[in-house]
Parts: C-alpha cells; sequence; structure tokens
C-alpha cells in the first residue's frame, strides 16, 4: 500500500489524531523511508528532543518499527502504515466491540488504543477502568453491591473493592483475548517484517546443517523455514487457553435476554455443563497475568468486520432470520480465522485457489442460535407442519425445559437428532434449510460437508471476497457512466476479450450507446482495448481490436482514488476546522467544556451543533471509503 | 496503396474506431467550459450505527488529544523562547497573555513520556534515557515506577516545565556519575553525548540570538517587552549563559 496517496492519508490521519509531530517524523520517513537518527534529524529539521520524545512515543503506539543492527550498531526507524492506516477503523473497531461485548469491554478496548500497548498491570490501576459506572456485564456490579452491603469505610472493604474491578477488568480482558480481538506484544513485532524475514534467516543460516547443505536444496530449505521462525517470533496469540468447546470465554449470548432469575436456575441445576463459560461466572476465574503486554489485534478485527460485511449483504438478500442464521455460522469459523488471508497480497483474479474455512457442526449451530427466533416464517412450508403455530405462544416454562433438554443433549449431540423432542429436531432442520438458502447461486454464501455421516457447513472466504470486490465495482461504473456500461462491464466480464461486433452482438445494444460508453469508460480506465494486428505490417485496418476488462487493474486504480478521496475528506474538517478556530478554541476552553449550555450564547451553540453534524458527515464519508479499502484491500 | 477500408467509402480506415462519439461528425475544437455544471451527488445521511462509528472515533480522538502525546509544532508564539523565529510571528493584537487564557487549552511541544509504565525492551537502545531519565544499566524489561505528574494551575508553559525537567536530569546525572564510575558506561556515555548535544544546541540558539537582538536592535526597544522595564534583559546579557530557562517564561505568568 505505498503510494502517493497512502502515504498522505496516513499522515493526515496520524496528525488528527496525534498532532503535527508525529506527522512531520512519519512523513519525513515515508519519504526517506528507512533512516538512522542522525539523518531523521537532518531531513525533518527536529530538534533532539523532539525527535527523541516523538518516537518513543510512535513506537509505544506502533507507528514506527525500529531496528538495530547487529554489524553497525545503528538504529534505523522505519513507518508502519498498516497501524498508521487502522487509525481510520478505530471508531468501527470499538463500536462492534461494543456491539457484542458491551460497553465496559469497549472501554478496555479503547483505553487499550489509546495506550499503544498496555501492561494489565497498569490498565488495572487507571482510574477509567473501575467499574463505577453500570457496565454491560453486570457482573462486576452485582458483586460490588455486595461488598457495599458491609458497613462502610472499613479498610478491609476497599481491599474487596479493589478485588471485584480487578475481576471485572480481568474477565474482560479475557473475553477480548479469547476473541483474539487482543494479542500479547512480542519484541518482533517491533520490527518491520522485511527485518524478521532476514533476521530469520540469519538464524537459519548460522545452523551447521543447514551450512552444509548447496545451492537449490538450501534455498528451498530456508524458504520453507523462514516463514515458521517469524510466525513463532511475531505471533501473540493469548486466545488459547480461553476457548471452551470453540467457544471463546464470556461471549454474550443470544439467550441471555432471558430474565435473570430464570438463568440462574437452569444454570444451577446443570452446572457442570454450561458454567464454565457462560458469562456467570467472571468472578471465579484466575486473573490474568499482570506482566503480560497486550496490544490490539487488527487482523483479527478483520475478520470479524469482514463477516459483519457478509451478513449485512445477506441480509439485503434475504431475511433477516437467515442473515442471523448466517451471523451464528460465521460468528463460529471467526473463532478459528485469525486472519482474512495467509497471503500478503490479493491474489490476481483467477489465480486463486479455492480455500474453504473450518467446517462448522450443524449441531453446534443450531445450538447457538437464538430459541427465539422465528426460523420458519421466512421459509416455505415444511413436512412438519406444527412449527409457526406453537412458536408464537408457547408457555415459558416449557421452552426453559426445553432450552435445558437441548443443551443436555448437546455434547452427545450424534444421537441428538434422532432422541432428543420433535421440536429440536425440526429446528434443525430449520437452520439447515436457511443453510441452504444461503448456498444458493449467485453468491454461494455457504457449502455443505459431510464428514463422517454428520452436517457440516463452510464458508469460501475467497469466492466471497471476490464477489465483494466485483459488486463494488459494479456498483461504481453503475453509478458513474449508467446502466448501459454496467451491461457491457458484465458481458466483458463473462466472455473475455471481444471485438467490438462480438460485443453489440450478445450485449444487445445500438452501436451508438456502446462506443459512446465503451469511449468513456475507456477514459475513465475501466475497459481497456487491445490491439492484434494480422499482419507484420500492423497497418490498422487488418488489425483486430479487442475491448477487455480487467477487475484487477480496475480494483487497484480505485483503491489509489479512494485513499485520495478519503485524505481530501480529511483536508477538509482541516480546513473546515481552520476556518472556524477561533470559535473552537472557545470551545474547547477549560471552563467551557462539558458545561457549554452555559458558556455559550444561544448562536454559538447552533454553530458548534452544526459544526459537529458537519465534521460527522466528512468522517462518515472517510470511514464508508474505508469500507471500499477493506474490500479492496484487506478482504 | 490500395486501401483495405475502402468499400466503407469515403472514411479513412480506422475512423469507425474514432474517439469522437459521434462518427463521422465535425471534430469539436471549441474549447472546454472554464467552469463547466457539475452535479455534486449529496451524501447520504449516516446510519445511527455509522453515527456511532463517527462518535467513538472522535471520542477516541479527543483522548489522544488531551493525553500526554499529542504535539504540535509551533507553540503560541508568546510562549516561544526570546528571539527565537516563532517569537517574529506573534501577534501583538490578539497573542498577549490574558488573564482568560488559564483556561485555553494548552498545546505541547514535546510529548510527554513521564507518568506511565513503559516496557524497556520493546524501544530501541537510544531512545531508553529519553523514556527513562533515571534509568542505568541494562536490565531489559524491568518495570519502573510511575512517576508522579504534579499538577499545576494551569497556565504555566509547558515549556517551561520541561526545561526544568532537563535540569533536574542533568543535575542528577551529574550526581550519579560521581557515584558509580563502572556500571553502565556505554549507556552513560550516550546519555552524556545528547546531553550536550542538547545543551549545545540551546546554548547555540540563545547566544545567538542575544548577538542578533543586540546589533540589529541595540538591544534597546522590544514591542512586546514595553512594559517590562528590560532590567533582567540587561542582567541576562551580562551572564550571557544558556541558563535561560528562568528569565524566557517570566513575563509569561499572566
Amino acid at each position: 500500500m505505498t503510494s502517493q496517496y497512502a502515504t498522505e492519508l496516513c499522515s493526515l490521519l496520524i496528525e488528527d489524531n496525534f498532532g503535527e509531530l508525529f506527522a512531520r517524523i512519519f512523513s519525513t520517513l515515508q519519504r526517506y523511508d528507512r533512516l538512522t537518527l542522525p539523518r531523521l534529524r537532518f531531513y525533518s529539521r527536529l530538534s533532539d528532543r523532539q525527535l527523541h520524545h516523538g518516537l518513543a512515543a510512535m513506537v509505544q503506539h506502533h507507528l514506527i518499527y525500529h531496528y538495530t543492527s547487529l554489524e553497525d550498531g545503528n538504529t534505523y526507524y522505519e513507518t508502519n502504515l498498516q497501524s498508521a492506516y487502522y487509525l481510520v477503523r478505530s471508531g468501527k473497531i470499538l463500536e462492534m466491540i461494543e456491539d457484542r461485548l458491551g460497553k465496559y469491554a469497549a472501554t478496555v478496548m479503547s483505553t487499550i488504543m489509546f495506550l499503544g500497548h498496555a501492561q494489565i498491570a497498569h490498565l488495572e490501576t487507571l482510574p477509567e477502568l473501575k467499574p463505577q459506572r453500570s457496565h454491560a456485564n453486570g457482573v462486576g456490579e452485582e458483586m460490588k453491591e455486595e461488598a457495599e452491603g458491609q458497613a462502610n469505610g472499613v479498610d478491609g472493604e476497599h481491599e474487596l473493592d479493589e478485588l471485584v474491578e480487578n475481576a471485572a477488568i480481568h474477565s474482560t480482558l479475557k473475553a477480548l483475548a479469547a476473541h483474539g480481538y487482543v494479542i500479547q506484544v512480542r519484541d518482533a513485532q517491533f520490527q518491520s517484517p522485511n527485518d524478521n524475514v532476514l533476521d530469520a534467516q540469519r538464524v537459519l543460516k548460522a545452523r551447521p546443517d543447514v551450512k552444509e547443505m548447496k545451492g537449490k536444496k538450501q534455498e528451498q530449505f530456508l524458504l520453507e523455514n523462514t516463514e515458521r521462525i517469524v510466525k513463532e517470533r511475531t505471533d501473540g496469540d493469548l486466545s488459547r487457553g480461553l476457548m471452551f468447546n470453540g467457544v471463546p470465554q464470556g461471549v454474550k449470548r443470544k439467550h441471555s435476554q432471558k430474565p435473570n432469575e430464570e438463568r440462574r436456575e437452569y444454570v444451577d441445576i446443570d452446572e457442570d455443563e454450561e458454567n464454565e463459560w457462560s458469562d456467570d461466572d467472571f468472578g471465579g476465574n484466575s486473573p490474568m497475568d499482570s506482566n503480560l503486554v497486550v496490544r490490539v489485534n487488527y487482523p483479527k478485527l478483520d475478520v470479524a468486520l469482514r463477516n459483519r460485511r457478509l451478513v449485512e449483504l445477506v441480509d439485503q438478500e434475504s431475511s433477516s432470520a437467515t442473515a442471523q442464521v448466517y451471523d451464528c455460522l460465521l460468528r463460529r469459523i471467526e473463532y478459528q480465522t485469525p486472519r482474512c488471508r495467509d497471503i500478503a497480497e490479493i491474489p490476481r483474479e483467477g489465480e486463486e485457489s479455492e480455500q474453504y474455512s473450518v467446517p462448522i457442526r450443524l449441531s453446534a449451530l443450531v445450538d447457538d442460535i437464538d430459541p427465539y427466533l422465528d426460523l420458519s416464517g421466512s421459509i416455505g412450508p415444511m413436512e412438519v407442519p406444527q412449527g409457526p403455530a406453537r412458536r408464537g405462544k408457547r408457555p415459558l416454562e416449557n421452552g426453559v425445559h426445553g432450552d435445558t433438554d437441548d443443551r443436555e443433549g448437546q455434547p452427545s449431540s450424534t444421537t441428538n437428532g434422532t432422541s432428543s423432542s420433535s421440536s429440536g429436531a425440526s429446528r434443525t432442520y430449520e437452520v439447515d434449510q436457511h443453510l441452504c438458502l444461503l448456498a444458493q447461486p449467485p453468491y454461494n454464501f455457504t457449502s455443505k460437508r459431510m464428514i463422517g455421516g454428520l452436517i457440516n457447513w463452510t464458508v469460501e472466504y475467497r469466492h466471497l471476497a471476490r464477489k465483494l470486490r466485483h459488486t463494488e465495482l459494479e456498483r461504481i461504473i453503475e453509478a458513474r457512466y449508467g446502466d448501459v456500461a454496467l451491461r457491457v462491464v458484465r458481458v466483458l466480464h463473462a466472455k473475455g476479450k471481444l471485438d467490438e461486433k462480438r460485443l453489440q452482438e450478445i450485449s444487445l445494444l445500438p452501436f451508438k450507446d456502446l462506443r459512446q460508453v465503451l469511449a468513456s469508460m475507456q477514459a475513465g480506465g475501466f475497459v481497456d482495448l487491445q490491439e492484434v494486428p494480422r499482419d507484420a505490417q500492423r497497418q490498422p485496418s487488418r488489425t483486430i481490436y479487442l475491448w477487455f476488462y480487467d477487475p484487477d487493474r480496475v480494483a487497484a486504480g480505485i483503491l489509489e482514488d479512494t485513499y485520495k478521496a478519503m485524505s481530501r475528506c480529511l483536508q477538509r474538517i482541516r480546513f473546515e476546522r481552520a476556518r472556524l478556530r477561533e470559535f473552537l478554541d472557545k470551545t474547547e476552553r477549560s471552563d467551557v467544556k462539558g458545561n457549554e449550555e452555559r458558556y455559550l450564547s444561544e448562536g454559538e451553540l447552533k454553530t458548534l451543533h452544526q459544526w459537529r453534524a458537519k465534521e460527522a458527515l466528512l468522517l462518515g464519508e472517510v470511514s464508508r471509503l474505508d469500507d471500499m479499502v477493506a474490500v479492496f484491500r484487506d478482504y | 496503396m490500395s486501401r483495405a477500408g475502402a468499400k466503407k467509402g469515403r472514411r479513412l480506415p480506422g475512423a469507425e474506431f474514432s474517439w469522437d462519439a459521434d462518427p463521422g461528425g465535425e471534430a469539436d475544437t471549441a474549447p472546454t467550459p472554464l467552469f463547466p455544471k457539475y452535479s455534486v451527488p449529496p451524501a447520504r445521511l449516516l446510519s445511527a450505527r455509522e453515527q456511532l462509528q463517527v462518535d467513538q472515533y472522535r471520542e477516541l480522538r479527543e483522548r489522544h488529544h488531551e493525553g500526554p502525546y499529542y504535539s504540535v509544532l509551533d507553540v503560541a508564539a508568546s510562549a516561544a523562547r526570546k528571539g527565537s523565529a516563532a517569537r517574529a510571528h506573534f501577534d501583538p493584537f490578539h497573542g498577549m497573555p490574558s488573564y482568560s487564557r488559564r483556561y485555553q487549552k494548552k498545546k505541547r511541544a514535546l510529548p510527554r513520556l513521564q507518568g506511565r509504565t513503559y516496557v524497556m525492551k520493546f524501544f530501541p537502545r537510544e531512545l531508553w534515557s529519553t523514556i527513562q531519565p533515571s534509568f542505568k544499566g541494562d536490565g531489559a524489561g524491568l518495570d519502573f515506577p510511575v512517576t508522579k505528574i504534579s499538577f499545576k494551575r494551569g497556565f504555566e508553559d509547558d515549556d517551561e516545565e520541561e526545561e526544568e525537567d532537563a535540569a533536574k536530569r542533568r543535575r542528577r546525572t551529574d550526581g550519579e556519575e560521581g557515584e558509580d564510575d563502572e556500571a553502565a558506561e556505554r549507556d552513560e556515555e550516550a546519555d552524556r553525548e545528547l546531553l550536550e548535544d542538547d545543551e549545545d544546541a540551546e546554548e547555540e540558539i540563545v547566544d545567538d540570538d542575544f548577538e542578533e537582538d543586540d546589533d540589529e536592535m541595540g538591544g534597546d526597544y522590544n514591542a512586546e517587552q514595553y512594559f517590562d522595564g528590560g532590567d533582567d534583559e540587561y542582567g541576562e546579557d551580562g551572564f550571557g549563559d544558556g541558563g535561560g530557562g528562568g528569565g524566557g517564561g517570566d513575563e509569561d505568568v499572566y
């Protein structure tokens, strides 16, 4: 992603978040690539102290890679474009985490983002993470209430308080770690990927058995093992010990919308089964190692965002019940998918092999889905007719009983299909029907697998990512050149390179329209023309002209344009802010801030409101453009 | 030369692939309009979720801005050191420090690194002395106690304080140099180098600028310091040393 506009965008983002000093250092490094401190001082024209402090803070925020060479002892600094870019996605990530894990988890996450990387011990001490407000997990609060029930002002109570607070933060951190949203910081993550590869190769080459190998064989060996070593060194996965039955700890589950007492009851009944990972027992867990240093794991978050995007697409294409079923499937898959792609770059069209995600057992899936979700309403009538009527007004007790039943049967679900109640069986069938619906073309959201006689569902992500890219491109083409152009492009995409005459025959368009559209699209870089001379003279009359549409090329161009558009939006925000500078400075005064109503006049309040709306619109636009970038680059 | 396209009549070969929208028409040579009418598509309003996302982004950004790392390059001109280039851009009409300035959001020229713990092993060696001025030796991955931030009344300049820090650091290193000789020579050396650099730079700037002042304006008239009586200036001139930290901030208190 090293390009002019990507660089510009990253510098602007850094400036927006961290101020001019960081942006100056970043853009200097970006312009001159890898620099040592004296060189950097020379080029950036900053003072020594500015550089030292700036660099240290930027390393803390992972905005800069550093590498100390063993040969000359110099430390080289290099920009980290990826993490600079992810600044723009922070809002999206926090919103998603709040949606999934609750408000408190989002606060913890934003604190980690704010600190760059953070030691658990440090997080424990922060006042903003003490759960005095009502937070969605509810647990810490309950326990705190209990604690407060005792006499006030005793010293012992303080300790208990602290314990409770720490329990809340530890359980939340565990949930985040189990989902893979935070990872452990490793030394190697501070070095650029290239340095890591070179380091690994150096280590390998120093081994005596490798030294003895020759030529091709050695190369082959290096190639195979470098990746493994780099992975070992950078891998900071924390989720290993924290998964239970393939589901991370502390997952907010759909069933938990039921009244609380009821849930407690059933937990009491079959403690040994569910209790270990339902979100009731936060306090009982051992705390995380307080020396651990954590940071945000962006690749994993990309996986989650990709799933969300797919669910949105399904929601457009079919019923909301289907989308929810799909959401559950993707959620299950997400827990076992560390990143969107195994390779760094998006492969070229047609060179991508099929890659299926991990298969998920249907029975596990049925268990995840909200038992009150109306599955049968959105698909046609089935063999078991009692479904919809009964589900509407089922007595509560019965429902609870049924649930317990389901869950008890869950571990031995091989026999579940036959032995459990008919409602369970029909529900499984319904879920299967929904998934079958999703497996239909054109999207093929899912695909079915039989493993050992059990139904499993997987997702072919590469195909879907490609599909997303294509729909995005088609959307742009339609918006810019109209539906005729869209038809032409689709024909070209399906048939390959076409002569104008053939193209006209297939697309059933008059010559005039076709040419207009082709010419304007060529000017915009969406289609292109290939000349195939029939003889050596290359006379125009004896040359065949073929139109073609290359999605890779177009996508690369669009990606650049998107970066550019994003940076223009940010520049616009800066300009608008400069226009209102005096006023905004006033609103940021420490006495005005927080009680704007008291100190600002009516007109000023209105201006402030307008400014906020305007900024929100521009930032919203940036975040929409970021969605496009994600489709073209990350998924 | 026989034209292959002759059967198509008057048209030249290849003309059927012309760029023009209208084949056979006159080429349009008129200049394109300077300001053509654009139909700018209005952006969709933000959905509830997008609004949430934007709010979260802004909240985090606000936190960064309030946080210790947000730093700008040009601090307020009146806070700039005497005689520096920034000082010359001082706006005498709006820039005069007033009482209400204590409420103004303060801008930082340097990220503040004190006040939290760092894991040293993640940073390159040459930055260690910056992150933890008292740090000696090579205890990789050691944790350090949080140095408490001293709260100020609110309208002093950050610059001044940073200088104090530097001065303190200098003193500390001086003291420690006497105490432990062998321990971590390399680091200390680096440290000293760094400090020397720092001092050099500061001294240079200060000296130069005072000289300039003297030469160009005779050291007599300074609009920004009209009410100061100018006595401290003379005093500093007399010493002519680099310890201008105290003098620089004097008139900025109110």
